[in-house]
């Protein structure tokens, strides 16, 4: 069928220049009005979304799985070590820290005290990295990674600051940096989207679709989640009525009837239609083949701590991901709720962040471990990171817990020109702030950008007027300290 | 001379391009502000080394380095050249880590430019349309096509032949009313057409704008600029009811209200004197709902003001988008950097929105049963109640902590309710006082208290919908530092900005309430007479053009939301004015637009790729030949609703829930409800479905319905493999597969093709049909492109 199109195109294509009697190469008027400001200068409108493109700059990486830690993981009980916060537990924090700031729930910041970490610090690796308890296997293979702890966002709310970390903007309605990342270089991948999106936790992430959202970018772009229950993809299986043979059958008349409405009518769109149908169906066997890990072995299954094979878990997920990643597909994001350890009944530091860490612990440094032995993790980039931190204050409630803090928090980044064993950062003896300069989220995106060789200047649409990036309008500088 | 670089012995329609003398703002003001403004523009704050080029004052002083940057009519001279052509990465404009660079050709452009004097010339938009009589061309009378074909002309071109009877048909109808034709209507149509072709035509132009659907249609081009959506966004996301403003426009388009009146009771019904009619009063209300389809944040721990100035926000881009065309959000931060406006004018603007309190208006509504909803607000209320026992403890501990301070900020209501002795407390107080805070942010709670409310409003016979309210005390407004609300800076009051037309001041203005006081300062009914006044340059443009673009698939100004500096030129400018003017002069009637444009014949044309267009214009913008346009995501499923047979025609009322794939609800913070609607209610139109803007329908998003979150004036057009997976597979419309196969089965395949398309199969066609079964067949005619394209 592609290549009866194919010809097909080629065909039409010939026709107009022998008909029209002009060499390749002559004016169009198209252009012209382009030039005179009436038509928008546009690339060809037929060509694929999807179809890879050159990045602006030879690329480290050509592939990101980000595993975002939704709800704001506590730098202070897992990577920022800090004793003098634990000498002063209970006191009130210095004004000098908390003055002009603003918080989450403000009402009732001024109440909080210093609360020093809940948790037992160790120095790993090479480079004796502090890691807490809580993360026994991460500390197993710290030297793969570049811990950034002076991470810097703007926004103190959950969804905003998870669009935040995402779009670059707390705006709802703005492309992801999935959407940004596949609309700029495509997908290598031509039976699964170039974006896909995986979620486990006790519920979806704050902030929902809007999160893995194309914004003013073409849907094609959008994040699509594939379900752990049901049909991976919605409306991914053939009605229950239907036959695999006459599903195809259906697929291919609709193919031949467009076709010859393409010869009729001249519309390139048409043949995009086509097109969108073969990956369609492609991807009716391509995305159950993807989720059936029955090939995999014990020992893989082992090293994730996958128990049962169907099982929606975190582990499942990050194995997923690398299977993703052995098929092409560009940029993959997985969810984990809930990181909201504010202190509630169900949201503590004692009991309900060891459990969270223990579901994600594994799985994350086995993904690093497995895409290292496939020879993977040097074209991918994972990240590990929630859409902000935690307080040095704990908060007043039923048991322990912190606020939201947005000034200094932790992630980690391994593969893709990522430096293994960085340490990038230090915050002052409290953990409130960065000592010497932030990585704040818009230099996280130009470096993660940087490393799939696309500048972040460059990678524009223009919506309303403004040049939309995923860096925003300010400044954004390369985390060169990161990057080997 | 410059235009050497054209020099090449090919198309003669060029030579008439060569011909023409260079145009500032064709030519030289995009490469300006593409690439100097952002830095040498209006915006002071951004301005480097005292050098503003949008201005010829500017150009022209003195800047900081002692020299003026141009010297008319002496290229060589000016610094401005000098700087472009430098080879030295330091000096050169624009400097390279902007990312700019300048072509050899534009630098070219900007060289002549100043040789033959550096002439500015105001922007085209600002300037009010001429009144220029449509171009003489032999045998042709419509004046769109008289425009239109004299371009054509220029390029030695002619229109396409017209399209054929029923593609014609099915064309105007889905264009007019969403929907396509019955056969019955074609068949008479295509009768009547071998009589008489204009005739029949015409009558079914007329027929088609008289149908109530035609409102549906149009008032979802007019929901989509409103952000109109059913929930109130945001991680909550808790359902909200609105539909009666949604209603309202839809009756608003089928009355043809003049768009005039339509601008002002939408900005300001609440500020227009009370009519003696009490149902024109609350209908004047209701339509104020446009600036209540702002988001609304209910996460817990947020600062209500900050989302409060958000919406604001909003409003303000909204206003500037829908009506004006201009990119005012720009100026919130800064001035704007391209074109004239500053920043200051910006929150002159924001103060007129800057004075309503946001209340919910209750509408009584006849058409609501009360029976069979008794019971469920039974079941509903004993929920709510059971989750409050279940949490009476959390309760307790808050109520003991409440300070005499928070006694004293709560409304009385509830501070009523807490000085209560708790065993006197009604049902409702103890609901309220549970909502005050352990309630409030706990989700699962606001879900059930949302529910049991809505049910309880419902049997009241109650219906409710957003509105504004002007304040009696009006807010302060000041500019915010880089659009930071925790930053205020100098006081402003509300006023239109300087580069338009002038509002007259309260002063000059006779208000419409004989006690207003002379000093009032201006408000929105000031601001919304002013956008439709007859000396703004810009909404009759706008709004003809983003009419014209439904038609063509893209407007005369290509740019239809920035009709400032940094936008497309019109491909048409004198047609572009001609049709505003029309506007104005038939007292704002969109229905008498529409009519101009569908009985033209560059509406009527074959949509058919030319080869000739296809080397000059492949894009079509000299327009010799109609657009197909895949369907919008609401009128796909109408249509295939249509062609099953199953479509309701009921107009109006609460939005609705069509069956949805499972698990779809589920990826929203919250899980919401959706209770799948029975009986007729599963097949009304695709406007009609519930929109919650976190969980959009998956079939409408699919095929890029806009999630209403901000203004939508254009529709993307994508083209998925996942709408392929959703017009296969999804449950809803394999169901109306099979409604469509029982008609193949009892009518024949032509009759089902016809319903899909419009026209009868060719017997190629025929063939690859009837090798299927039918159900097979039935689904292949719903996943046609034709099926989905307005051809």
């Amino acid at each position: 069928m592609n290549r009866q199109l194919a010809a097909l195109q080629a065909n039409t294509r010939r026709h107009f220049f022998s008909r029209c009697g002009i060499g390749v190469g002559s004016m169009a008027l198209a252009s012209m009005l382009a030039k005179q400001g009436i038509a928008k200068p546009a690339g060809s409108h037929a060509e694929s979304p999807l179809a890879p493109k050159q990045p602006h700059v030879p690329p480290r990486a050509t592939n990101v799985i980000f595993l975002f830690m939704a709800g704001g993981p506590s730098q202070l009980e897992l990577f920022d070590y800090k004793p003098k916060l634990t000498e002063l537990n209970g006191q009130p924090i210095p004004e000098s820290y908390t003055a002009g700031k603003r918080f989450a729930f403000m009402d009732q910041v001024n109440q909080a005290n210093l609360l020093g970490s809940q948790r037992a610090f160790r120095r790993v690796g090479n480079q004796g990295v502090w890691v807490s308890d809580l993360l026994p296997h991460t500390a197993g293979v710290v030297d793969e990674l570049a811990i950034i702890k002076t991470c810097k966002t703007d926004l103190f709310n959950h969804a905003p600051a998870k669009l935040f970390m995402n779009a670059g903007t707390g705006q709802f309605g703005r492309p992801s940096m999935g959407a940004w990342v596949t609309y700029g270089l495509g997908s290598e991948c031509d039976n699964l989207p170039g974006f896909v999106v995986l979620q486990s936790g006790p519920r979806g992430p704050r902030g929902g679709g809007m999160l893995w959202g194309s914004g003013m970018l073409p849907t094609s772009y959008q994040g699509v989640p594939l379900r752990s229950q049901g049909d991976p993809i919605l409306n991914l299986s053939t009605p229950d009525d239907v036959d695999e043979g006459a599903q195809r059958r259906v697929v291919d008349a609709v193919g031949q009837l467009n076709l010859k409405h393409l010869v009729e009518t001249g519309d390139q769109e048409i043949a995009t239609r086509v097109n969108a149908y073969e990956m369609a169906y492609r991807m009716q066997s391509s995305a159950p083949e993807l989720m059936d890990t029955a090939g995999e072995s014990q020992e893989t299954l082992d090293l994730y701590g996958i128990k049962e094979a169907g099982e929606s878990s975190f582990a499942r997920n990050c194995l997923l991901a690398r299977r993703l990643v052995e098929r092409g597909v560009r940029f993959i994001q997985l969810y984990h709720t809930s990181w909201d350890h504010h202190g509630g009944p169900t949201e503590n530091l004692q009991t309900h962040l060891p459990e969270v860490c223990g579901e994600i612990d594994q799985p994350a440094a086995a993904l690093v471990r497995d895409l290292k032995r496939r020879g993977l993790l040097e074209n991918t980039i994972v990240i590990w990171g929630g859409e902000f931190g935690r307080t040095p204050m704990g908060e007043v409630r039923e048991s322990t817990g912190r606020n939201h803090h947005i000034d200094a928090f932790t992630m980690w980044f391994a593969g893709g020109g990522f430096k293994a064993g960085a340490v990038v950062g230090e915050t002052d003896e409290l953990g409130f702030g960065p000592v010497g300069k932030s990585a704040h989220v818009r230099d996280i995106h130009a470096t993660l950008l940087h490393q799939l060789g696309l500048d972040h200047q460059r990678l524009s649409v223009r919506f309303q007027g403004l040049d939309v990036r995923l860096t925003g309008v300010e400044e954004a500088h390369l985390i060169r300290e990161a990057l080997g | 001379m410059f235009r050497v670089f054209w020099a090449l012995p090919i198309l003669s329609l060029l030579t008439w391009q060569m011909a023409r003398s260079q145009e500032f703002k064709r030519d030289v003001l995009p490469i300006l502000s593409e690439n100097c403004f952002a830095c040498h523009g209006p915006d002071e704050q951004a301005r480097q080394s005292g050098l503003r080029l949008d201005l010829s004052e500017g150009a022209l002083a003195t800047a900081d380095s002692g020299d003026a940057a141009i010297i008319p009519y002496h290229a060589e001279a000016s610094p401005l050249i000098e700087r472009i052509e430098s080879h030295d990465a330091d000096l050169r404009m624009p400097p390279p880590e902007s990312g700019k660079e300048l072509s050899a050709e534009q630098r070219q452009v900007l060289r002549q430019w100043i040789q033959s004097g550096a002439d500015y010339e105001l922007h085209w938009s600002f300037v009010p349309p001429r009144a220029v009589p449509p171009p003489m061309v032999e045998g042709v009378e419509h004046p769109i096509d008289r425009f239109v074909q004299a371009r054509l002309a220029q390029e030695g071109l002619s229109p396409a032949p017209l399209a054929s009877a029923a593609t014609l048909l099915r064309r105007v109808s889905l264009d007019l009313i969403g929907l396509p034709p019955t056969l019955a209507e074609i068949d008479a149509f295509e009768a009547a057409v071998a009589m008489d072709p204009e005739g029949a035509y015409s009558a079914a132009v007329d027929r088609l704008l008289s149908s109530p659907h035609y409102g549906e249609r149009w008032g979802r081009w007019w929901l989509d600029q409103a952000r109109y959506a059913d929930s109130n966004g945001y991680s909550i996301d808790a359902p909200r009811q609105i539909w009666k403003y949604r209603d309202w426009v839809v009756d608003a388009l089928n009355r043809d209200m003049p768009f005039d009146q339509f601008t002002v009771e939408q900005l300001a019904g609440d500020l227009l004197p009370e009519s003696s009619d009490p149902e024109q009063t609350v209908s004047q209300q209701i339509a104020t709902g446009f600036h209540r389809n702002t988001l609304l944040n209910q996460e817990g721990g947020i600062d209500v003001e900050q989302f409060r100035i958000d919406s604001v926000f909003d409003r303000v881009a909204t206003t500037g988008t829908v009506w004006l065309g201009l990119t005012i959000g720009c100026a919130q931060c800064h001035d704007h950097k391209f074109d004239p406006l500053t920043q200051k004018e910006y929150y002159q603007f924001f103060a007129f929105f800057n004075n309503q309190d946001e209340p919910t208006l209750e509408v009584n509504d006849p058409r609501q049963s009360r029976a069979d909803l008794k019971s469920e607000l039974k079941k509903a209320e004993i929920e709510v109640d059971e989750f409050i026992l279940a949490h009476a403890a959390k309760y307790d501990a808050w109520e003991q902590s409440v300070t005499a301070e928070l006694l004293e900020k709560l409304p009385s209501d509830l501070r009523e309710g807490l000085e209560t002795e708790r065993s006197q407390r009604t049902p409702q107080q103890v609901r309220d006082l549970f909502n005050i805070e352990v309630g409030k942010i706990d989700s699962r709670f606001q879900s059930l208290k949302q529910h049991f409310d809505k049910l309880g409003d419902q049997v009241a016979g109650v219906t409710k919908t957003l509105v504004l309210r002007e304040r009696e005390q009006p807010r302060m407004t000041s500019v915010f530092i880089k659009g930071d609300f925790t930053r205020p800076a100098e006081v402003v009051m509300p006023q239109t900005p300087a580069v338009l037309h002038r509002l007259r001041s309260s002063q000059d203005s006779p208000k419409d309430t004989a006690t207003s006081d002379i000093a009032d300062p201006l408000n929105r009914l000031d601001l919304a007479r002013w956008l439709v006044s007859s000396d703004n340059p810009l909404t009759a443009r706008v709004i003809v053009n983003r009419v014209w673009q439904v038609y063509f698939g893209r407007g005369i100004v290509e740019t239809e939301n920035d009709f400032g500096i940094l936008g497309t030129l019109p491909s048409h400018p004198a047609l572009l004015d001609w049709l505003a003017i029309e506007l104005q002069s038939h007292a704002w009637s969109l229905k008498e637009l529409h009519r101009l444009i569908v009985t033209s014949h560059t509406y009527r044309q074959s949509s058919q790729q030319r080869d000739d267009l296809l080397v000059v214009d492949p894009r079509n913008y000299l327009l010799g030949r109609q657009q197909r346009l895949r369907l919008e995501a609401e009128l796909i499923r109408d249509m295939a609703l249509s062609a099953a047979g199953l479509l309701s025609g009921q107009l109006g009322g609460p939005p609705v829930f069509p069956p949805i794939p499972a698990g779809v609800m589920d990826v929203g913070q919250i899980k919401r409800e959706w209770k799948t609607s029975q009986g007729s209610d599963r097949y009304r139109r695709g406007m009609y479905t519930f929109l919650y803007r976190a969980t959009p329908p998956p079939e409408l998003a699919v095929f890029d319905a806009p999630e209403g979150l901000s203004t939508c004036t254009r529709r993307l057009r994508s083209n998925t493999p996942l709408q392929a997976l959703t017009l296969l597979n999804d449950a809803g419309f394999f169901e109306f597969a099979t409604a469509l196969q029982a008609i193949i089965d009892r009518d024949g395949m032509e009759t089902a093709f016809r319903r899909c398309t419009g026209r009868r199969p060719r017997a190629d066609e025929l063939q690859v049909l009837d090798g299927l079964d039918s159900l097979s067949a039935a689904r292949v005619l719903l996943n046609l492109d034709e099926s989905l394209t307005r051809e």
